[in-house]
């Protein structure tokens, strides 16, 4: 609670420092973000303030709660990080784009923190208007407006379906708050029709909003189409907080209807990873594919949706939305300055990126290892806590995520073949390395081992 | 103690990687892996008749039962003395050779010993995998920077079918976890995961899917397809560290891993893996006497090899199990130096090709001799380090089925005649213009041959040094899991 009001006030307070003073405007929003990241930690491992965890049985900030909105604030923070150099171009309306991110941020706290529906909806909304203003904020691209278009229509309609979802559960349960639809729903033998349907709907409007195949056709045009960095916080914070809202739904609203759910999700995933993972092979574009990788990643985390009900699922999920969130902003981070000197965001511009620069390189190339689950990398632990969370249930899924694993290789490595041992054809485009980005990049890293070395200090979390 | 293999190679990888020193790499290198041999050498004097001494264990993920967990036996210890005493000849072998980048080779030459190390070592299952996949990115970046032609290519399909059968081997790791009890968690250590009584059912598909791990990294027929080209393509220490040493890891990891945990099913899935194997064997045999290609020859006889290997040690017998760890050790001493001889060839002639070569017995003698011990070794003739690991290894399979023993006893008469031909075809006959010039052995050169084929007779005389290291410990691994 304390962090969401932190985070709030420091977008308002750059909302209007970006009136007259552009230059405040990254320092602020860090620091801001790193106060709020500061009050989660003291929640998570201090004492905690002790106040406000609890708000009118709309919130509920528990440890779940906290460690998610540490995640999200954490990548937040690097992305501001990353912003100085990315956002370089932008003149008049930094201000408004560091304040709808800081917004867009306190949606998805809300999404940890929710115990009623009302305010998933509400999160959902918070999360998402300023991106659809953040995905159309190249004005005069028209990729950049197809991609505000397609994500507006798109979320939109998701969001229809979604309050259409609810109203049905509403219908079935007479309420909103999430504790009683479960008391509601009991064991799950006596579930009417409508419930049935709700809990269908809920599944479709959910899935549109994590981007799982067969309502993904959005995800990779709007990613493509996005400011990079935008695309980075899609694919990380909104990630992260739309699986966080899908678990904290079905874990507390709907686990006793488990053996009614679970097909459709189990189906879901399966689709999921394997769809996006071979579409992935074929993609010539660095953030297509990264679009598509992000999919297939919605695809393994669903197996923690599958796993409630088993010890270490929601850990699972905490541990795996960390790993890949880290080395999606260190691949981004990579990407902006590469392709914004190269000019060209296919895979060939990253040729003799190992020689020209190494430690730019080496850092893209470790995210692509730790995405792909190579072991001993973040990635990989995350992947495995993910996989034995729900092995007991799913033994024929984690077949197939581990085959989808294995292709994702082929994809991953295709950038770091291209580093390496691919000559650049033509004159050689110098590539410089801002300082901000190298330093932001190096403390994802550091993450990264961190987290490789310990991943107990995370895991041992929730 | 047993950190120490893991530690040394590590540090010195990260201070070439990280630390560039340009001119000193190779030095800082090679000094690392003596450390390491000094210790491994050290470590023959500890007393393997009790289980596993050299414990080390610190709490990695204590919450799901993972612990980085190390310990060494009479098997490690030959696995370690395999490793480590290979290490410095491999890289004596290219020690004039200029590779460019080379803090960054020797880099990653050093990090895959100690993956390679922590194989050996591992007494906890995720600890196992880990290494055993950690070993995989090294000899990829080494095998695709520094290699020859369609290198990306062939060392993609390498890493991808490498990596494909170890996830099979997590799955069914992961399977026998999660079956494990201890005070009401899992946990992945050795001795808690081998304790599991799996359903037949259980353990037959774990028993599969650790065996496409391994079978893939032998390689077993009809998994070997990714061999030859890597072997082919990679330079020549890439060559050596994967034949000499990265194929035993599946070796090894049959006699740790895969039987331990699910001898339940053995007898019904072993049939179909022995086979497989003496059906590679022959496969390999006759398609290395019509290679002319010395180094895809070499490719082959070491599928053939490790054929017989993979065969004994599923025969899950004394002389199977011994057989297969001393012929490890003796297969990676003679595959090293037979690489090394392709190496010199092609480097001094510019050509692999059986029909260039010839003639070279005159000019070169000293070249001629020590290429015949190590090709008699590899033929396995009686008093050299081959005879006693292959007759073991026969007499195992011969124990567990007359007609598998007989017929994997060809791999001996098939070696014979497609070494013999090739020892003939590369040093007798016609000498050539370029074979007339052939120089001999330099003294580094001569150095590293001299030790391998001095290995090759001493070993073979004395096999019971070796026998005799391993024996308590096959008798503990072989009392504790009957089939």
């Amino acid at each position: 609670m304390t962090a969401l009001l932190i985070l709030f006030l420091t977008a308002i307070a750059v909302l209007f420092a970006g009136l007259n003073n552009r230059s405040l405007l990254q320092p602020l929003s860090l620091i801001g973000t790193l106060l709020a990241l500061a009050a989660t930690g003291y929640d998570l491992f201090g004492p905690g303030f002790g106040w406000g965890a609890e708000y009118a049985a709309m919130f509920r900030f528990m440890p779940f709660a906290n460690a998610f909105a540490g995640v999200a604030i954490l990548a937040t923070a690097l992305i501001i990080a990353l912003s100085g150099w990315g956002f370089r171009n932008l003149n008049s309306t930094l201000g408004d784009h560091y304040g709808l991110i800081l917004f867009s941020l306190c949606g998805a706290l809300v999404l940890f923190s929710f115990t009623n529906l009302t305010m998933l909806f509400l999160g959902i909304e918070i999360l998402s208007i300023p991106l659809y203003v953040l995905a159309g904020s190249r004005r005069d691209d028209p990729s950049g407006n197809e991609a505000a278009l397609k994500y507006f229509l798109m979320g939109s309609f998701a969001t229809g379906i979604l309050l259409f979802g609810m109203a049905l559960v509403y219908g079935a349960t007479a309420s909103f708050d999430l504790a009683t639809i479960s008391r509601v729903i009991g064991n799950g033998d006596q579930m009417p029709g409508m419930l049935k349907v709700s809990i269908l709907v809920l599944i479709m409007g959910l899935s549109f909003k994590v981007s799982a195949v067969p309502f993904h056709f959005w995800a990779p045009d709007v990613y493509q189409g996005s400011p990079n960095l935008i695309t980075a916080f899609m694919a990380t914070v909104v990630k992260t907080a739309g699986f966080a809202a899908f678990y904290r739904l079905f874990a507390i609203a709907f686990p006793g209807a488990e053996s009614f759910w679970s097909i459709p999700v189990a189906l879901v995933a399966a689709l999921t990873m394997t769809v996006a993972n071979i579409t992935a092979i074929f993609q010539q574009d660095f953030k297509r594919m990264m679009a598509y990788s992000s999919i297939s990643h919605a695809g393994y985390l669903l197996l923690a949706v599958l796993a409630i009900g088993t010890a270490g699922a929601d850990k699972a999920m905490l541990f795996y939305t960390l790993t890949y969130s880290l080395a999606t902003i260190c691949a981004f981070g990579a990407f902006i300055v590469v392709a914004e000197q190269t000019g060209k965001s296919t895979f060939d511009a990253f040729n003799s990126l190992g020689k020209k620069q190494p430690l730019m390189a080496a850092v893209l190339a470790l995210s692509m290892l730790s995405l792909a689950g190579i072991p001993p990398l973040a990635g990989f632990f995350g992947k495995y806590f993910l996989f034995t969370a729900a092995f007991a249930k799913y033994p024929w899924l984690i077949v197939l995520a581990v085959i989808n694993s294995a292709i994702s290789i082929y994809y991953y490595f295709k950038i770091v073949i291209a580093m390496y041992f691919s000559r650049e054809e033509g004159p050689e485009t110098a590539v410089e390395l801002p300082a901000g980005i190298r330093w932001a990049v190096l403390v994802g890293l550091a993450l990264i081992a961190w987290l490789t070395f310990a991943p107990e200090s995370v895991y041992g979390l929730i | 103690m047993s950190l120490i293999f893991i530690l040394i190679p590590l540090i010195a990888s990260a201070i070439l990687l990280l630390l560039r020193p340009a001119g000193l790499s190779r030095h800082l290198a090679l000094a690392a892996t003596l450390a390491n041999l000094a210790a491994t050498v050290y470590c023959l004097s500890c007393d393997y008749s009790q289980g596993m001494t050299c414990n080390f264990s610190v709490p990695w993920v204590p919450s799901a039962g993972i612990h980085f967990s190390l310990g060494m036996d009479g098997i490690t210890l030959i696995m370690l003395v395999l490793t480590n005493l290979l290490a410095p000849l491999i890289l004596l072998t290219s020690w004039e050779h200029k590779f460019d980048n080379e803090p960054r080779y020797y880099g990653l030459v050093l990090m895959m010993l100690a993956a390679l190390n922590g194989v050996f070592l591992a007494q906890d299952g995720l600890v196992f995998y880990i290494f055993y996949e950690l070993a995989l990115i090294p000899i990829y970046f080494i095998c695709a920077i520094w290699g020859g032609q369609d290198r990306i290519k062939v060392t993609l399909k390498f890493f991808i079918y490498t990596f494909v059968g170890s996830l099979f081997m997590l799955v069914a790791l992961l399977w026998v976890y999660l079956q494990t009890n201890v005070n009401g968690a899992h946990s992945f250590a050795w001795a808690d995961l081998t304790a599991v009584q799996l359903s037949p059912t259980a353990a037959h598909w774990v028993l599969v899917g650790f065996f496409l791990a391994f079978a893939v990294k032998m390689p077993v027929f009809p998994f070997h397809t990714w061999q030859p080209d890597t072997y082919v393509t990679s330079p020549t220490t890439g060559t050596m560290l994967l034949s000499g040493i990265m194929l035993k890891m599946g070796a090894y990891g049959v006699i740790r891993w895969m039987v331990p945990l699910a001898p339940e099913a053995m007898h019904t899935v072993d049939p179909l893996f022995i086979s497989l194997a003496v059906f590679g064997i022959l496969y390999a045999s006759i398609i290395a006497v019509k290679q002319s290609d010395l180094k895809r020859l070499v490719a082959y006889s070491s599928i053939a090899h490790v054929g017989l290997i993979a065969a004994g040690i599923m025969a899950w017998n004394k002389p199977g199990v011994q057989g297969g760890i001393i012929q490890m050790l003796n297969h990676g001493i003679n595959v090293v130096g037979l690489f090394f001889i392709v190496d010199l060839l092609e480097r001094r002639l510019g050509t692999r090709s059986l029909a260039d070569m010839g003639g070279i017995a005159k000019s070169a003698p000293k070249f001629a001799t020590l290429f015949m011990i190590i090709v008699l070794g590899s033929v396995a003739v009686p008093l050299t380090n081959g005879f006693p690991g292959e007759f073991l290894l026969l007499n195992g399979v011969w124990t567990y089925n007359f007609w598998l023993g007989v017929l994997s006893g060809l791999t001996i008469i098939f070696g014979a005649v497609y070494m013999l031909r090739a020892y003939g075809l590369v040093v007798f006959g016609e000498a050539r213009p370029e074979t007339e010039r052939f120089e001999d052995v330099n003294t580094r050169e001569f150095l590293v041959l001299g030790i391998i084929a001095g290995l090759v007779i001493v070993l073979g005389f004395f096999p019971q040094t070796i026998l005799g290291l391993t024996e308590a410990s096959v008798d503990r691994i072989l009392s504790a899991v009957q089939l």
